[in-house]
């Protein structure tokens, strides 16, 4: 009986789907539907200009992801080596502390902190090029007359002295170069422990002077910072000697050096700025 | 409700496979008609009226997405969710040798219901002749050889949604 039903029921809606099919067909009504269909694709597509940028942005998107999943890999690279840094400065500030104990207890001079103040050439006068230079930074960075100047040597992956600061303003800094024939600085003869002066030349090479005559300097020989300087800490290197002069005068002789810091091409320097503690 | 949002959810996918899928899967350039063999399936399993009411939506939108004349597939699908519906007591509905005959006798009447309506009413609307040809017998058998794959699937889906694994 209820199948009876179903198959009736569904014989109706069969014959009405129908009729209105056949009707659709008979109505023709292709051309009806071709101008509506037409009109939500003139309505819902999008014209080439929009389609290009919607084109571009797709791609930038994908651009975008990419990068982000690398700038996510990166940073967890950088979190890794933050950690690293900051268990470096813990260990640090304990052994600092204890360093400071034992300076204490043992009346030792304390070792002067510096920090590195980064700076850009903004100028350089080719009339008087190995006399002075002028930095991008001054007193807004901290910096003050008589600092030392050095920068950093690719070839010798060191610092090298290249000068000090003469005059302060604002926001650059004029610096006195070691090779200006005003500049004098107390150097010595690397692993040999000779003391001497350097002395400016106006040129690429420094006069070294008050070097002892029985002494065994000669060529090849690395000078670097005494300790009786007052602007340079210990030990950082100047040039390397090129010649002896063979004569000598009230027991010294003298030589001529190349300076490090003339060897590579000259952007940036780095200030040499004492304070308390790092 | 959840018979509905099914049968919705089928309507879309089945729509988006045969519309827009045409040109990714196909077989020396000829598509399987998905929608013919979902109602020949709804036909078997649910009955005349779903098959019929399914068939004439499926033909309906198909339609309005063709350059054919209006109406044509919606009347043929009908028919043919009809007859489908008609036969499921007749035929043994798991077996795949039964299936394969009800979709290539559906695919048949598909395709002379197409022939009959292009002779009756010529194809001045029509942008091409639709009479059975080597490549319309090439899309039978594609279509038939990928019915049970498809009626395997189907299967799974009722049984996940009414919730027996």
């Amino acid at each position: 009986m209820h199948e009876s039903h179903k198959t009736r029921y569904g014989n109706i809606i069969f014959i009405a789907l129908l009729t209105f099919g056949f009707a659709l067909i008979i109505g023709r009504a292709t051309p009806y539907v071709s101008i509506i269909k037409d009109l939500v694709y003139y309505i819902a597509y999008p014209n080439v200009a929009v389609a290009n940028k919607i084109f571009h942005t797709t791609g930038r998107f994908a651009d975008n992801i990419k990068s982000m999943v690398f700038l996510y890999q990166e940073n967890l690279a950088y979190e890794q080596k933050n950690q690293e840094l900051e268990d470096k400065i813990r260990n640090y500030n304990i052994i600092s502390k204890e360093y400071d104990n034992l300076s204490k207890l043992l009346n030792l001079e304390k070792i002067k902190y510096t920090k590195s103040v980064f700076a850009r050439i903004s100028a350089r006068e080719p009339g008087e090029w190995y006399q002075w230079l002028i930095i991008d930074k001054g007193e807004n960075a901290d910096l003050r007359k008589d600092l030392p100047v050095v920068i950093f040597n690719k070839s010798k992956n060191t610092l090298c002295a290249m000068g000090k600061i003469l005059e302060v303003y604002k926001s650059s800094a004029k610096v006195a170069l070691i090779t200006n024939s005003i500049y004098e600085l107390p150097v010595e003869i690397k692993d040999k422990g000779i003391n001497c002066l350097a002395e400016g030349f106006d040129s690429n090479l420094i006069k070294i002077t008050y070097i002892p005559s029985g002494s065994d300097v000669k060529s090849g020989d690395e000078i670097v910072v005494s300790e009786l300087s007052s602007v340079f800490p210990k030990g950082i290197p100047v040039g390397v000697i090129k010649e002896v002069m063979e004569e000598t005068y009230i027991d010294f002789k003298t030589a001529r050096a190349e300076v490090y810091f003339e060897s590579d091409v000259i952007y940036d320097a780095v200030i040499l700025v004492p304070c308390e503690s790092v | 409700m959840k018979k509905f949002i099914t049968y919705f959810l089928l309507y879309i996918i089945f729509c988006t496979l045969q519309f827009f899928f045409g040109k990714y899967i196909n077989i020396c350039g000829v598509f399987p008609n998905f929608i013919l063999i979902l109602i020949v399936y709804l036909g078997l399993t649910r009955g005349v009226v779903s098959a019929e009411i399914a068939g004439f939506l499926f033909g309906l939108t198909w339609d309005v997405f063709s350059t054919d004349i209006f109406g044509m597939r919606a009347v043929i699908f009908t028919i043919v969710g009809y007859l489908t519906g008609m036969m499921n007591k007749h035929f043994d509905k798991d077996s795949p040798l039964a299936k394969i005959v009800i979709v290539l006798s559906a695919n048949l009447v598909y395709w002379f219901g197409f022939s009959f309506i292009y002779w009756v009413l010529p194809a001045s609307e029509s942008s091409s002749s639709s009479f059975i040809t080597a490549q319309a017998a090439f899309k039978i058998l594609v279509t038939v050889l990928i019915a049970p794959i498809i009626f395997f699937i189907l299967d799974r889906l009722e049984l996940f949604v009414r919730g027996d694994t």
